[in-house]
């Protein structure tokens, strides 16, 4: 490829080699153009994935260390990449089918994909799709999730164990308190009959002190009966609110599960996943070079 | 069967003592004008016709007893059910209710499909007839119930627990099963404390009731649950959507290595065994639940009883799930 430098061309100082250096570079892009024109219309993609990023093109598929490439090229068609990428996804999307059938595509613009993970009820949108560069822009949170739920598979836990446990903790205590309303009302009347009969009841004075402070051992134990009392009665909503929370969470474990089960089934492992996604570029450029996809 | 004395006093006749109450306005009217030999033939002629219509009771009796077409069938059910049989000049003490002849119209339909499991039963203590089916008789016996307000209409109950199946209007021609009280029997009660085929047995006489209704006579039905066609959709009480009901069905579907997955229009399903297919949805606004199946021949009763989680599921989910009936008449 010609050097289109345009500094190096003022530099030659020459009217008229500066003209024949433009009519070069010009014909230059002109030809960058036709060739991609003429792939697009051919249906290579490999080509058109080559011309678009060169650099890209030579360190993931050929190996180079580091390419002579120059990019002033490629930037003609960076305002068009949308349409390159429609145009790319086709092929693109019926090869990530065989390779993650787990992923599910949705077109959202012009050369522009979401993915979900699995069809199942309330699968999670996982990521876009960067079709360009072939590569998935992963949904950090929704990611680390996943990548969590494998490490923790290890001590035979699910994502939200800990949490679910936790809840339903609460609400076994909450419905304990509920539960043991009717002790409790049986416990007061007591205390409060055995308060009123120490009010009636003459002691000597050497007594008054003890008798005190039983009265307010009573009365402590009345408060805080009560409190138990206002706690059980807000309890109701609380174990309701929780139940909730243990339903989204239980519901996220068994999405996740399935995510997990697919990433075996397909890779062995979350690396062997990892792996994949990481040699993504390359697999696919050399599987459009083994299959020979030149037009449909 | 009612005793009709309460409303009626069998009582002798004396023509020259009549109260201007028990005289109908025409025969108060040739009365008075008429001498006594006159007034004998008018009484004569009035008990003659009374005993006329009494005997032609006794025909349409005998034709919903004995007919084997099933025209004669209802038209002689709806005579009698409406036939006033009593008058100023003769009273029949035993007599028969509408309500009976709804439960012996029922007992004869399938009788004439040889399909009856039936059995028709009369109650000495309470004068009245009543369904029994074999293998439950113990458990509940089963009238109609009928209302001040609809003349022709009657509601199949089950007296001990007073669970109401569904209503039929032998006039109107309307048949609709109540989802609520065939749950509360049939999957609860019964389904508890008896085998998969009694259950079988009841579901079956239903479904033969609502499919001779409408063969026979262009009966509108309504079979709720029980509708084993695929396009039969069954409403959810839910005004929105039962997100609740469903993540749980995606839970408990997991558990059992069932999964709910995802339609293209946002649709829940759920493949099970056999090729059969539930499938939640809405439509026009409201959330539907549906069973398909190859043949057309399962309803969402029967994926009450085959599948133990989604017994659970629906159970425990009623508050948002229950199918709806049809709240003319429930």
């Amino acid at each position: 490829m010609v050097n289109a430098n345009p500094e190096k061309i003022m530099r030659t100082g020459n009217h008229e080699a500066a003209t024949n250096d433009l009519l070069s570079s010009l014909a230059d892009k002109m030809s960058y153009l036709q060739t991609l024109s003429e792939a697009i219309q051919g249906g290579d993609d490999r080509l058109v994935f080559q011309l678009i990023d060169n650099e890209r093109y030579a360190q993931k598929v050929l190996k180079a260390k580091h390419s002579e490439s120059d990019d002033s090229n490629e930037a003609l068609v960076t305002d068009v990449h949308n349409w390159i990428a429609e145009f790319l996804s086709k092929r693109l999307i019926a090869y990530l089918n065989q390779v993650y059938p787990f992923f599910y595509f949705e077109q959202t613009g012009l050369g522009q994909f979401d993915f979900y993970f699995g069809n199942w009820w309330g699968r999670r949108r996982f990521g876009s799709l960067d079709v360009i560069n072939v590569g998935f822009n992963f949904d950090a949170s929704e990611y680390s999730k996943l990548e969590r739920a494998f490490e923790l598979e290890k001590q035979n836990k699910r994502l939200n164990s800990d949490e679910i446990d936790a809840l339903s903790q609460t609400n076994d205590h909450l419905q304990d308190l509920i539960d043991g309303q009717a002790e409790r009302d049986q416990r007061k009347a007591a205390i409060r009959q055995e308060i009123k009969q120490l009010a009636e009841e003459r002691v000597m004075p050497w007594e008054v002190a003890k008798q005190k402070e039983h009265k307010e051992e009573l009365m402590a134990e009345l408060a805080h009966l009560t409190d138990l009392d206002e706690q059980a009665n807000h309890s109701y909503q609380t174990i309701k609110d929780n139940e909730k929370k243990i339903l989204a969470l239980s519901k996220e474990d068994t999405l996740i599960s399935y995510e997990m089960q697919s990433i075996v089934a397909k890779f062995g492992t979350f690396d062997g996943f990892e792996e994949k996604n990481d040699a993504l570029y390359r697999d696919y450029i050399t599987s459009l070079i083994a299959t020979g996809q030149v037009g449909d | 069967m009612t005793n009709m004395t309460e409303k009626y006093e069998t009582q002798t006749f004396y023509p020259h003592a009549q109260t201007e109450d028990e005289q109908p306005a025409d025969a108060k009217k040739a009365a008075s004008s008429l001498s006594t030999t006159g007034r004998l033939m008018a009484y004569s002629k009035q008990l003659r016709n009374s005993l006329n219509k009494g005997l032609d009771f006794t025909a349409v009796l005998d034709t919903l007893i004995a007919t084997n077409d099933s025209e004669e069938l209802l038209t002689a059910t709806l005579r009698l059910a409406e036939f006033e049989l009593d008058d100023a000049y003769l009273v029949f003490p035993q007599q028969y209710s509408r309500a009976d002849y709804y439960l012996l119209f029922l007992e004869r339909l399938l009788e004439l499909h040889q399909e009856s499991s039936i059995i028709l039963n009369s109650s000495d203590h309470n004068k009245e007839l009543y369904h029994e089916y074999p293998g439950v008789n113990t458990a509940g016996y089963f009238v109609f119930k009928v209302t001040e307000e609809n003349k022709y209409g009657a509601y199949y109950t089950e007296v001990n627990t007073g669970n109401v199946l569904f209503y039929l209007d032998l006039r109107q021609r309307i048949l609709r099963f109540n989802s609520h009280d065939l749950t509360n029997l049939l999957v609860l009660d019964y389904g508890e404390r008896f085998d998969r085929n009694v259950i079988q047995m009841f579901q079956e006489q239903f479904l033969n009731i609502g499919w001779y209704l409408k063969k026979d006579y262009g009966f509108d039905v309504d079979f709720n649950l029980l509708d084993p066609v695929n396009n039969a959709l069954y409403p959810i009480s839910d005004p929105g959507v039962p997100q609740q009901a469903l993540d749980r069905l995606f839970i408990k579907a997991a558990a059992v290595n069932y999964m709910l997955i995802s339609g293209p229009h946002g649709e829940a399903i759920l493949d099970l065994a056999e090729d059969v297919q539930l499938s939640l949805f809405a439509r026009d606004g409201r959330w539907v639940i549906a069973v398909a199946d190859p043949n057309n021949e399962v309803s969402f009763f029967d994926v009450l009883f085959k599948y133990d989680f989604l017994h659970d599921w629906y159970l425990e989910n009623r508050n948002s799930l229950e199918i709806r009936a049809d709240n003319l008449y429930f």
